[in-house]
């Protein structure tokens, strides 16, 4: 039952992050357009994010101890307080940057820095962590990273589909950012303590 | 290899002999934004956007007539003249294949006429297919129309509202936050004329929209193909929807519009609003526009003549 809950909080972070991107294209379209330009800086920040948090998820899960807990509360709060900064004032900052920056490509470049990199690399830090979670409970490395990045893109489908058929049709996206906020508050509550319980599954 | 070279070959030679026999040619663009289409028939060059509805007609060009309005919903674009006979500034977003720009442009030589366009290539094919040359008069600014309305601080006296992609309007173009900055950029007694489209939802919701910007909107359906034109101003007095509040525009303008505008039949276009369904109609705005889903919902009416 356990395992179960555990790959759903893995799939509730695949939803959460690329759903999130779809969000992150309507916050972005009143401002610059929903061209392929703005697309392309929004799943290049994506990726990028996807990169860079992995990294340091892999030097989070070999951490020890405290470091390790600490590591794992700082990154919860750093996606929290990201996400809840786009919800409250991302339509705000966006709108500051495009009459900062008057050319286009930086200008999305930086509300998608702005908005979307640091939750979605907060996120990503919890990939490889759940990797050893399972790991460190028996299951082979290569079978672990296969089944979380599996269940994990699982989500990210789950997310796409989600938010851009069901969601955005029906309700606001600055509702949907709060519900996002609030789910990751849920989620990244229950990851926390599935990563530092001890005993087996 | 060498078969796949002769079968190229033959491919090649038979399009270029078939184009040679009749003058007549069709070529494909997939670019950045659209897959386009460029059809030459006799002197009649159409371009076409690719959607998952089909072909959507964008424009079409008489190189034999160039003032000649080839597309039925752009002579119903003419109806800004009934609310503003005098358009001394025309900002148009979304060039197409400037099937507009020829006859207003004839009609109107002291006018500034702005294009927006998003995508190059159909600049390009603009002046290389349909006989289009931007002038000092007739500029196009190759960018997003919001931006551009952001941006640019003139006044103007129309604002047309005509960019699709692919079949399909981008949503910012659609919100209410859009249409106040559009209202924003209009002078007092300028007009915001936007094409939309019937039988679907969004139709409903468009107008519901424009309204919440605009207090007097009046619709013109043109015939055969789905396009209403909405007229929209910010203006409450004079009603401009009784037509006898309208400018005479027939007298005004009868020397270049003589055979290629009837203002009679332009008149008989108007349509009342959809009253029911525009009150049941979703707002759309920056927060809330799910145009894609809206456009994708079949309605029965809209509404009565």
């Amino acid at each position: 039952m356990s395992l179960i809950v555990f790959y759903l909080v893995v799939v509730t972070l695949g939803i959460l992050s690329m759903g999130f991107q779809m969000l992150g294209s309507r916050l972005l379209s009143p401002h610059f357009g929903s061209a392929i330009d703005v697309w392309a800086c929004l799943i290049s920040t994506f990726l990028a994010a996807f990169s860079i948090g992995s990294m340091a998820g892999g030097v989070i899960s070999n951490l020890q101890g405290a470091a390790r807990r600490r590591s794992q509360l700082i990154c919860a709060l750093a996606a929290v307080v990201s996400l809840a900064v786009t919800a409250l004032f991302g339509r705000a900052l966006v709108g500051q940057i495009e009459i900062a920056v008057a050319a286009v490509f930086p200008g999305v470049l930086a509300s998608c820095l702005a908005l979307f990199f640091v939750p979605v690399t907060a996120l990503s830090t919890f990939s490889p962590q759940c990797v050893q979670f399972l790991a460190q409970r028996g299951m082979a490395p290569g079978k672990a990273s296969g089944l979380v990045y599996g269940v994990s893109t699982l989500g990210n489908i789950a997310g796409v589909m989600l938010t851009t058929f069901v969601l955005i049709p029906h309700f606001r996206v600055s509702t949907l950012l709060y519900v996002w906020l609030a789910v990751a508050v849920l989620n990244l509550a229950a990851l926390l303590r599935f990563l530092r319980t001890p005993t087996s599954l | 290899m060498k078969i796949l070279r002769c079968v190229f070959g033959l491919a090649f030679a038979s399009t270029a002999l078939a184009a040679a026999e009749a003058g007549n040619y069709v070529e494909s663009f997939d670019t950045i934004y659209n897959s386009l289409t460029i059809e030459r028939t006799g002197s009649v060059v159409e371009l076409r956007a690719r959607s998952r509805r089909g072909e959507a007609l964008e424009s079409a060009v008489d190189l034999s007539d160039p003032l000649k309005l080839m597309v039925a919903y752009t002579r119903s674009l003419y109806a800004g003249l009934f609310f503003e006979p005098k358009p001394a500034r025309v900002l148009m977003i979304g060039l197409g294949g400037a099937g507009f720009h020829r006859l207003f442009s004839a009609a109107y030589p002291d006018s500034l006429l702005q294009s927006v366009e998003l995508d190059p290539k159909v600049l390009e094919l603009c002046e290389t297919r349909m006989g289009f040359k931007p002038t000092g008069k007739m500029p196009v600014a190759l960018t997003d129309g919001r931006m551009f309305v952001k941006r640019d601080k003139t006044q103007w006296d129309w604002i047309i509202l005509d960019a699709f992609r692919g079949g399909f309007v981008p949503p910012h173009l659609k919100t209410e936050e859009f249409y106040r900055e559009c209202a924003g950029r209009l002078g007092e007694r300028g007009v915001f004329i936007s094409n939309l489209h019937s039988g679907t939802e969004l139709f409903h919701s468009d107008i519901k929209t424009i309204r919440a910007v605009f207090p007097q909107v009046v619709l013109f359906e043109t015939e055969g193909r789905g396009n209403v034109i909405a007229c929209a101003v910010k203006y409450r007095t004079p009603d401009m929807t009784q037509p006898q509040n309208w400018a005479a525009v027939e007298k005004a303008v009868a020397g270049v519009f003589e055979g290629r505008l009837d203002f009679t039949a332009l008149k008989a276009e108007r349509m009342g609003i959809p009253t029911k369904q525009v009150e049941r109609a979703r707002l759309l705005t920056d927060d809330f526009s799910p145009v894609e889903f809206l456009d994708a919902m079949k309605t029965n009416n809209t509404g009565p003549k």
